[in-house]
Formats: C-alpha cells, sequence, structure tokens
C-alpha cells in the first residue's frame, strides 16, 4: 500500500475530530480552516514517524499548530490562571437538562484556552486522561486540575443569574 | 489527589477500583458530596448533548473510493436471505408492528445496496465522533470485541421520521445492525421477522433496535452487552 493510501486509511477518518479541536481552540470557522491545512500538511510530513494510535498523535500535531497560531495572532488568550482555590466548592448547582444549546456553546467558548482544550478533548472526544495529556504535552496531574477548573468555570458562567441576568424581575 | 478532584476522575472513569470503592463509601455517607457527583454528571452530559460539534468541511475528506472486499462475501449471502424475505414481505398481512418491519427492511436494503457502512472502523473513538458530527445526538458506541462481535463501522440511516446512528458489528460472518435514536420508549422484546431475528430495548434515553441473521440466544446475549 502506498503511503498516501496509508495515510488516507489511517489519518484521515479523523478528520472531524481534528477540525473540531482546532475550531473549538481559534473559535472561527476561516481560522480552523488555515490551522487544519497546515496541521494537516505537517501530519502527512512526520506521517513516517506515526507509532500505535493515529488519533491521538494527529490530534497532538493539530493542538499544536493551534497554539503556534494563537500566538502568533492572539497571545493573551493563552494566559490562563492555573491556580485554583484549594477548597474551591463543587460546579454550582444549574438546571443542565434546561440550558440551551447557545448558552453551553457560548460558556465554553469563554473557557481559556487550555481549560477549553481539555474539556473538548474529554467531553467531546472522549479521550482518555492520559491521551489528553500527550496531546496537550502536560502531566497527568495537569490535566485534572484543569479539568476540574474547566467544568468549574462552566458551571458558573452557566448559573442562571450569569447567563441571563435581564431576565431577573425586580418587584 | 483533591477531593474535588477524585469527583472528575470518578465521573470520567479514571479512578481505579480501590479509590472509587473508598470514594462510593464516601458518598453514601455525605449527601453533599453525592450532590456534588450529581451535578458534575449532570453538567458533563449537558456538554456531550449540547456543545456544537464541527465537522471538517468536504475538501479535507477527499479519499481515493474503493470497494472494501470484507463486505462482499456477507453481502452476498444477504442477498439470498433478503430475496426470501422480500417474497415474505409480499405475502405477509399487514400488522401493528410497522417500525419492526421498517427496520427489517432497512437491514436488508442496505445490505443489497451494499452500502451498509459509510465510517469502516473498529475503532469505537472513530466511530463516536463521526456520528456525533452529523447526527443532533451522540449515540452511545460499545467496544465488544473482548465479547466476540467486532465494531465493522457505521453508517447514517432513517427510520420513524427521523436520522438515526446504525451501527454495524459483526460476528463470524454474520452482520449486525443496530439502529440508535433518543427515545424514552423503554419496551423490551424480541422476535424473529422474515428469517431475521429482532431485539429492541431502550436504555439511557436512547432506543435500540438489533437485526442480524445471527442465531436467537447470541443476539440475545449482545443486546444484553449494549444494554450494560
Amino acid at each position: 500500500m502506498s503511503d498516501r493510501a496509508r495515510f488516507e486509511r489511517q489519518v484521515l477518518p479523523h478528520v472531524d475530530a481534528a477540525y473540531n479541536l482546532a475550531r473549538w481552540l481559534t473559535r472561527n470557522d476561516h481560522d480552523a480552516d488555515d490551522v487544519l491545512q497546515e496541521a494537516m500538511l505537517r501530519a502527512y510530513r512526520f506521517f513516517g514517524g506515526l507509532r500505535g494510535e493515529a488519533r491521538p498523535w494527529l490530534l497532538a500535531i493539530v493542538r499544536n499548530a493551534c497554539w503556534s497560531w494563537l500566538q502568533a495572532n492572539r497571545p493573551a488568550e493563552l494566559a490562563a490562571d492555573e491556580a485554583g482555590e484549594p477548597d474551591a466548592p463543587g460546579p454550582e448547582s444549574i438546571l443542565a437538562r434546561e440550558l440551551d444549546r447557545r448558552a453551553v456553546n457560548a460558556a465554553i467558548a469563554g473557557l481559556p484556552v487550555p481549560f477549553r482544550e481539555a474539556l473538548v478533548l474529554r467531553e467531546l472526544e472522549d479521550f482518555s486522561y492520559k491521551d489528553i495529556a500527550r496531546i496537550a504535552g502536560i502531566p497527568i496531574g495537569t490535566v485534572m486540575s484543569r479539568l476540574a477548573r474547566a467544568r468549574r468555570l462552566l458551571a458558573e458562567a452557566l448559573k442562571p443569574a450569569a447567563a441571563a441576568p435581564r431576565l431577573r424581575v425586580h418587584k | 489527589m483533591r477531593t474535588d478532584e477524585k469527583l472528575h476522575a470518578y465521573l470520567d472513569g479514571e479512578l481505579d477500583a480501590a479509590a472509587s470503592l473508598e470514594l462510593e463509601r464516601e458518598m453514601a455517607q455525605n449527601p453533599g458530596l453525592r450532590a456534588g457527583h450529581e451535578r458534575l454528571r449532570e453538567l458533563s452530559a449537558a456538554v456531550r448533548e449540547k456543545a456544537d460539534y464541527h465537522a471538517a468541511p468536504a475538501r479535507f475528506k477527499v479519499r481515493s473510493q474503493k470497494p472494501r472486499a470484507w463486505l462482499l462475501a456477507p453481502a452476498f449471502a444477504l442477498v439470498l436471505a433478503a430475496g426470501l424475505a422480500l417474497g415474505v414481505f409480499l405475502a405477509q398481512p399487514r400488522d401493528d408492528d410497522s417500525l419492526g418491519a421498517a427496520v427489517v427492511a432497512t437491514h436488508v436494503r442496505s445490505t443489497l445496496a451494499g452500502r451498509l457502512i459509510d465510517v469502516a472502523s473498529s475503532d469505537q473513538h472513530t466511530v463516536k465522533p463521526w456520528l456525533s458530527a452529523r447526527l443532533p445526538f451522540s449515540p452511545p458506541v460499545a467496544d465488544l470485541s473482548p465479547e466476540g462481535y467486532v465494531l465493522a463501522g457505521a453508517r447514517l440511516d432513517y427510520l420513524d421520521g427521523q436520522n438515526v446512528a446504525a451501527l454495524v458489528y459483526r460476528r463470524r460472518q454474520h452482520v449486525i445492525d443496530v439502529f440508535v435514536w433518543p427515545s424514552r420508549d423503554s419496551a423490551h422484546s424480541a422476535y424473529a421477522r422474515d428469517g431475521f431475528n429482532v431485539v429492541r430495548f431502550g436504555s439511557g434515553g436512547m432506543r435500540y433496535w438489533i437485526v442480524s441473521d445471527l442465531n436467537r440466544n447470541e443476539l440475545a446475549d449482545f443486546a444484553r452487552l449494549l444494554a450494560r
């Protein structure tokens, strides 16, 4: 089988996952398209070095392409306060079933990049902590604290009062 | 690990057996902790069900189309079965179970047309995002290869007035179609229809219809594994 055919068989099935990550990290179609284009070329070039599973391998390439792109174009977005409050309570009570899609999408888009990527890789792509650590190039302990932080921030953003302050009625 | 991180790891299936047991014991004693777990579970479910999944634009998906050889053998066997089945369809009086008939007909049609699979992969982590990207829900995709039911891939299909996920498993030479869509209906039944065995059940807010020419006992086992 030619290299190209092998690439198509092993890597192309994961292009939706790759785009989904790029789209969530850049937050618009145009930039996601550019970043994915570049990442796919890089993946093709380094395909010979692939050992093991193609999916986390491809997503690591896409993730790095996203970070390089953000560093060059929107460096402020990469900053994130990693220090969580030591005894922070769990997520606030929210009526998760009643949330609408727009609120959920906006809340995820509002997370700082390091937390957003952990959440997207875990909840939308179903990666294990080990794979997320490999893709993001961070220790498993950091995956855990970022995921916990991401969910806490998400719950805060989705609190009824924060999501729709104008709907409050004062009598 | 902090207790709140433990709750996340437990939710994500990343806590080892001993630590999970300990946390479960703690939760049984501590209603606050239990409520925290429940809230996390709901939040996670809301993200999985409601967040957009962005599929790649078509230009990233150009690939050479070749027939997949393994499909041809079982497809040929089913052409014979389907020929018989179609004869029986014509002879059979109408019954109330029109969805059951539609499920079997869809299975036969996709086999006849050789359109069993849109995404060919034995990896649940490939199949699930592929389906999630194309459906307004995210169907559970189980890896049952240790039990001898090998995931072959999936396709989109249309049943009961909506787009549904069709998961394709194989056992020996038999093809098993699993149709999944969200529904509260949880009725369970198993029967034979036109030479095919059919099992339907509800689990986790999803409706499952399973069709195959596999024998009844093995198909019932398969259904039990899926419903776990």
